[in-house]
């Protein structure tokens, strides 16, 4: 042993072990046999192929395939509420990026080699997902070797190529970076670059937002009612991974393939859901939180009549704020089934404060003053609505009451009201400000007419 | 004496359109003070100002012209002369034909003579020429980017309307916003980023970087000088790493590199981008007429060898400037004595209390916003004064500065070039003065100015086969491509690294495959600091009024400054440190108001773990290229029962184990305390001179002197070395000991102890080993050349100690005599005979 690599097992602190032997330690399994899948050559590398199709029939606890179809031959209406829009910084109405309607939807997850980014980091694993008639077909190319890369994401981009829209979840951040660099490194052009796409995560947040970053796992759990056995967890593959290049036993990958379907099919969905939801209008929300989201997306699109209805619906009391926690269903079931329910009114009191503050704000947008003053008023009137909105509220009502309703003392008592609340400096001088002038106008003359209005913000 | 004018006054015709009416009163206020300190008019007996050791006058020289090369686009020839630049200096004109002809060249002019356009002027052609053209800008701060980036865009925006050619300029950095991160990456014509920023944020990211790769052209490095030791080991790494890239993406860019002067800027060019370039060095800019003066302060003790403390010196002279109206920079060789000296003059001359400060600090840990204010005042001129540490000392524009004083000499002759010239960037009289403090190198260069004004200035020296910084490197490299079976990386085998690499799982190779992998979940450059050891560094936490962040440290220095009890100082305001959060790198401080700053006290040990050569007394053949490898080949202890040099591998533990107080002005030492903090560790390489049992049986001494001898030679060598290897004073670490495992004969202590008898181990062994380590993990390249220059070592270090006037030694030889007792100088002196003596009666040992 030359001393160069003594010095280097000491710089690396390298303690060269037996744990991975090189060759596979047991000749007759093959992956594509473990994996259920076909080795494929193309231009003389060979990556492996899995094609699994999912019935009709399938379920993931209530929700079927069947219930998530789109329309034949096209896709689902109100898909375009749900696509990220990364050049839309106005401010304004967004313009929902138009879909072809006769193309494929595709939903791609990746399962990778690392979490940075970065040349480095492989997607070793690139799951795609569509509908073919009634049945939904998945289909998962496998880096087995690295060289056949390029091999690999020609077939990924023909796959690709017919697709009206691609759906991922956290996509925008990282999956399609990810892929993009791939293609990049490999000097192919990506068939991602300007299609349309769908990062369900964030429209997810907006209308099942639940605890723990709105993982995946756990709106399979709420909203399909399936519950995951022996998944992978994520930290574990590209350590699985590894080991399956280092020996080329593919035993450990087994799950994790499973866990990339699961993660597809949920995903599918995840958004066959939000686009019936979408579809069918705040009546068939079933949460007050759904309700709210609902109303975001729409007025997104410049659609502020579902809006105004998605948010009146998140406004009334009828509806409880968000689905039972299957964490917290779980949790009161082992534990004598007692639910907070005061946590639950405090979520409830919150979402309808949010709702009724957006509600007030497309009014005021659309001129509908009196309508706007209602929805202020039914926040003041809630018991437990978070301190901003509160004062938010009585800030618009002063305003609406100066110059609008043109009644100055009750403009100076909602004025006097968002003083007492806590409000940062500039606030509060603004408050200040805005009382000494009604107090000015109210001492004078109490008919000095106003001039023209002035802006109101 | 220096004649009221000079004779000759050739001021070239910028100077005269330059200068306003006040320059002149300028410049009779500094004729007049330096006509004073070099004997004009003493007038005070405390003080005599015949203790300057040198004054040279360095001429004003006009300007010399060249036309544009062949090949400078007509358009940027416009733009140029529509901004007054009708024709080059010739040093530019040289460095843009290289340029153009796609050949890299290294320019070393001084500053302000217009190098900036040296790289401008090919990249725009370019660019011009080609709009797919991309160039890389590489400065060693952020701060100098921004700096480089207003000058460009104010280039590149005529050139935009007059070529109907959108060139997109970026800095491109930690601080670029992530939104805009895709825009430059698609727009930049020309990235203006930072090593650090190429090493983490860039390569690893090249295919979304494809386009500028591809059609890199040109990559520009500004302040090469400064990429000496680890930082330009690193750099090298960074830039193979970069060609790798470029070769994938079928480009091949010419290098422009600019240098302050140094001796070697073709070598260290060359070393850093391992490929031919061509010099530029003789500056066509004009100089204004600059007085360079050497101060020693003088002698106030004769038998203990002290004199007048040099930051006294610097203060009386910096306020002779202050007084009359000129603007200064001071520059001192610490963040401690930067605080120390912006105190003594906020004193003097701070004004009222309340109005604006016009004595600034300045020195890395402020925060960025209170360095733009600072940078910004003294252009405007509301800041009479700066005093910093080389922070300044880079290209940060700071305008014209009247007056350079620096305290203590800067440690090279590069950097002390570097400046000199802060002062007197345009071309009005300018002075620049050096205040010599009692360190060794210090007085060698005030009594020898020679050394200075006519030797050649510094080797910048680097090792990019470091093994750590190598290994590192190679392990982006393979996240960044894939390495091939055949691929070559730096000096050493890389297959072999690879192959170890990949006993640990970083990489992998199938066996019928001839690439290797990277199959590991990390993120390789995030844990690699070009800058430093590790990443980590403290944050200095205020808690007077709340928590604010007030400044930070590096993780080295930490233990020493921040540590529980310590005074931290930051422009003048002093903060105990009341609790140091090791764990979680954050020490709390809060304001008080006392009369002393603290000294930490470092114990350091040294084992030694390998030696590749030594043992004889050789003559010192024995330079080997480090980078081969081969050097490594270890001679077995057995071969070493002689005395003499060595080098080899060794570990170092250092550890702060107490502090001291100092008073303000006096530098009394008024108390001290006890530290208990966590051991910092290392291994690195080292140079060893062994001080054999005859040597030290035939001393004729108690042995309490003998250590002391000992420790007093090992001080001295310190200086020689530093000297001898051109570099910086923390480059090199010195430690005394037996090197053996276990072992507790310890003498070394840092910080200056005024106590010996404050604690520590004091016998010393029998066979006692002065150990000077490269202070960087690894080793950075110094121990094997200073094993070759043995001889001159041991004899420039006799020649100081035997040199120098103090009867028993003094800090300029062999330490103050109060720290290594009173025949340290004697006994230091006698060991080096008798080594000498000894040196025929060991046959020379053929090393197999």
């Amino acid at each position: 042993m030359s001393s160069l690599a003594d010095r280097l097992r000491g710089v690396i602190k390298s303690v060269p072990s037996g744990a991975d032997p090189s060759g596979p330690r047991d000749e007759c399994l093959d992956a594509a046999e473990i994996l259920g899948g076909e080795w494929r050559d193309s231009r003389g590398q060979t990556f492996l192929v899995v094609d699994r199709k999912y019935a009709p029939g399938y379920r993931h606890g209530r929700v079927s395939i069947a219930d998530c179809l789109p329309p034949e031959g096209g896709i689902w209406p109100r898909l375009e509420l749900l696509t990220t829009c990364g050049a839309n910084l106005s401010g304004s109405p967004r313009e929902p990026e138009r879909l072809a309607p006769q193309t494929k939807l595709l939903f791609l997850d990746l399962e990778t080699t690392g979490l940075a980014g970065g040349a480095g980091t492989y997607a070793f694993l690139v799951g795609c997902g569509w509908f073919d008639g009634a049945t939904f077909r998945l289909r998962q190319f496998f880096l087995s070797s690295f060289g056949a890369e390029r091999a690999l994401l020609e077939s990924v981009a023909e796959l690709a190529a017919d697709t009206a829209c691609v759906v991922t979840y956290n996509g925008k951040t990282f999956d399609l970076p990810l892929i993009e660099t791939r293609f990049a490194l490999q000097r192919m052009q990506t068939p991602f670059a300007g299609m349309p796409h769908v990062d369900m995560l964030h429209p997810a947040r907006r209308l099942w937002r639940e605890d723990d970053a709105c993982r995946l796992t756990n709106l399979e759990r709420t909203l399909c009612g399936h519950e995951r056995e022996g998944d992978v967890p994520g930290f574990e593959i590209p350590s699985r991974y590894f080991h399956y290049v280092r020996s080329g036993d593919a035993r450990g990958l087994d799950a994790v393939f499973e866990h990339n379907r699961l993660d597809i099919v949920s995903l599918a969905m995840l958004t066959a859901r939000a686009t019936q939801l979408l579809d069918e209008g705040a009546a068939a929300a079933r949460t007050s939180r759904e309700a709210l989201g609902m109303g975001v997306l729409y007025e997104r699109a410049g659609m502020v009549n579902e809006a105004l209805d998605a948010f009146a619906r998140a406004a009334k009391a009828d509806l409880p704020a968000s689905a039972p926690c299957a964490s917290a269903a779980r949790r009161s079931l082992g534990e004598g089934g007692k639910v907070g329910l005061y946590g639950n009114e405090i979520a409830d009191e919150v979402i309808r404060g949010e709702a009724l503050r957006a509600y007030a704000i497309l009014c005021r947008r659309l001129r509908r003053y009196d309508a706007a003053a209602g929805a202020w008023q039914r926040v003041l009137d809630l018991r437990r609505c978070p301190p901003h909105i509160v004062r938010e509220a009585t800030e618009a009502l002063a305003v609406h009451h100066e110059h609008r309703a043109r009644d100055l003392q009750v403009a100076r008592t909602f004025a006097l009201q968002s003083l007492q609340l806590q409000a940062t400096a500039s606030r509060q001088q603004a408050v200040q400000h805005r009382l000494a002038r009604l107090d000015r106008k109210l001492g004078s003359a109490a008919v000095i007419p106003d001039a023209p209005a002035p802006p109101l913000f | 004496m220096l004649p009221a004018r000079p004779l000759d006054d050739p001021r070239g015709p910028l100077s005269v359109v330059e200068r306003g009416r006040t320059d002149s009163a300028h410049d009779q206020a500094l004729q007049s003070i330096v006509d004073r300190l070099t004997g004009g008019l003493p007038d005070r007996d405390d003080t005599p100002d015949g203790w300057v050791t040198a004054v040279r006058r360095l001429a004003p020289r006009a300007a010399e012209y060249a036309p544009f090369p062949e090949g400078v686009d007509d358009r940027l020839q416009q733009v140029l002369a529509a901004r007054g630049i009708e024709q080059l200096y010739t040093h530019q004109a040289a460095a843009i034909e290289h340029a153009l002809a796609q050949r890299s060249v290294v320019i070393t002019t001084p500053t302000a003579s217009g190098k900036t356009l040296c790289y401008n002027a090919p990249v725009l052609s370019a660019i011009l020429g080609d709009p797919s053209a991309r160039a890389l800008y590489l400065f060693p701060t952020k701060a100098l980017a921004q700096d480089q980036l207003a000058e460009l865009h104010e280039l590149s925006d005529q050139l935009s309307r007059r070529a109907e050619l959108e060139i997109g300029v970026f800095t491109y950095d930690g601080d670029t916003p992530q939104d805009a991160r895709r825009a430059i990456r698609g727009r930049a014509h020309i990235v203006l980023s930072n090593p650090d920023m190429l090493h983490s944020g860039i390569l690893p990211h090249h295919p979304r970087w494809a386009k500028l790769f591809e059609n890199l052209r040109y990559v520009v490095i500004d302040e090469l000088h400064a990429y000496r030791g680890v930082f330009g080991s690193h750099l090298t790494n960074v830039l193979r790493r970069m060609r790798r890239i470029c070769r994938h993406y079928g480009s091949n860019p010419t290098f422009i590199c600019s240098s302050a002067t140094i001796a070697n800027p073709k070598e260290l060019a060359e070393a850093l981008v391992e490929q031919p370039f061509e010099l530029v060095s003789d500056s066509g800019a004009p100089r204004g007429e600059k007085f360079f003066l050497f101060v020693n302060p003088p002698v106030v003790n004769r038998q203990l060898g002290i004199r007048r403390s040099y930051l006294a010196e610097t203060r009386r002279i910096a306020s002779e400037f202050l007084k009359r109206q000129l603007q200064l920079i001071v520059f001192a060789q610490s963040r401690l004595t930067t605080e120390i000296l912006t105190t003594y003059l906020k004193d003097d001359f701070g004004g009222p209390p309340g109005t604006q400060d016009q004595i600034r600090g300045y020195r890395g840990g402020y925060l960025p916003q209170r360095r733009r204010e600072i940078e910004k005042g003294l252009r405007e001129g509301s800041v009479r004064a700066v005093v910093s540490t080389n922070a300044l000392e880079l290209g940060i524009d700071i305008g014209a500065l009247d007056v350079c004083v620096m305290a203590g000499y800067p440690g090279t002759i590069a950097s002390t070039w570097q400046r000199a010239g802060r002062a007197g960037r345009r071309s009005g009289r300018s002075a620049a003065v050096l205040v010599a403090s009692s360190a060794p190198l210090d007085q060698f260069v005030v009594r020898n100015p020679s050394y200075f004004f006519d030797a050649p200035p510094e080797h910048a020296l680097i090792n990019p086969d470091n093994l750590h910084i190598l290994v590192d490197h190679v392990k982006c490299a393979a996240f960044e491509l894939p390495f091939t079976t055949t691929e070559q990386y730096g000096k050493h085998d890389v297959q072999e690294v690879l192959g170890i690499l990949a006993e640990s799982g970083f990489v992998h190779r199938k066996n019928e495959e001839s690439q290797w992998q990277w199959t590991n979940e990390s993120y390789p450059a995030d844990a690699v600091s070009l800058r430093s050891i590790s990443s980590d560094n403290f944050v200095v936490v205020d808690t007077t009024n709340g928590a604010d962040v007030i400044g930070e440290t590096s993780f080295t220095s930490g233990p020493p400054t921040l540590h529980e009890k310590a005074i931290y100082i930051i422009e003048g305001s002093l903060y105990q440190v009341e609790k140091l959060d090791f764990d979680g790198r954050k020490a709390y401080v809060r304001q008080i108001d006392c009369d002393y700053y603290t000294d930490a006290i470092t114990y350091t040990k040294v084992t030694v773990l390998d030696t590749f050569d030594g043992g004889s007394f050789d003559s010192g053949l024995g330079i080997r290229d480090s980078g081969s490898g081969n050097a490594s080949v270890p001679n077995p202890e057995s071969l070493i029962p002689n005395p003499g040099k060595s080098h080899g591998e060794v570990h170092v533990s250092s550890r702060v184990v107490g502090f001291k107080k100092i008073k303000f002005y006096t530098n009394e030492n008024v108390g001290s305390g006890e530290l208990d903090l966590p051991e910092q560790q290392m291994h690195t390489t080292a140079y060893w001179l062994t001080v054999p049992t005859s040597v030290m049986a035939a001393l004729p001494y108690a042995p309490d002197d003998r250590r002391d001898g000992v420790v007093g030679l090992s001080f001295a060598m310190r200086q020689v070395a530093q000297l001898l290897l051109m570099c910086d004073r923390q480059d090199i670490g010195i430690s005394i000991g037996s090197g053996e495992q276990g072992d507790d004969t310890d003498l070394t202590r840092t910080g200056q102890p005024f106590d010996v008898a404050q604690g520590g181990p004091a016998t010393l062994a029998d066979e006692p080993r002065i150990f000077i380590y490269d202070n960087y993990p690894g080793g950075i390249g110094f121990s094997e050349p200073l094993f070759g220059m043995h001889d001159s070592l041991l004899a420039r270090t006799r020649e100081l100690i035997a040199g120098c006037e103090c009867q028993h030694g003094c800090p300029t030889c062999v330490g103050p005599v109060g720290n290594t007792g009173p025949l340290a100088k004697n006994v230091a002196l006698r060991i080096l005979d008798l080594i000498a003596g000894a040196e025929p009666a060991s046959p020379a040992v053929e090393v197999a």
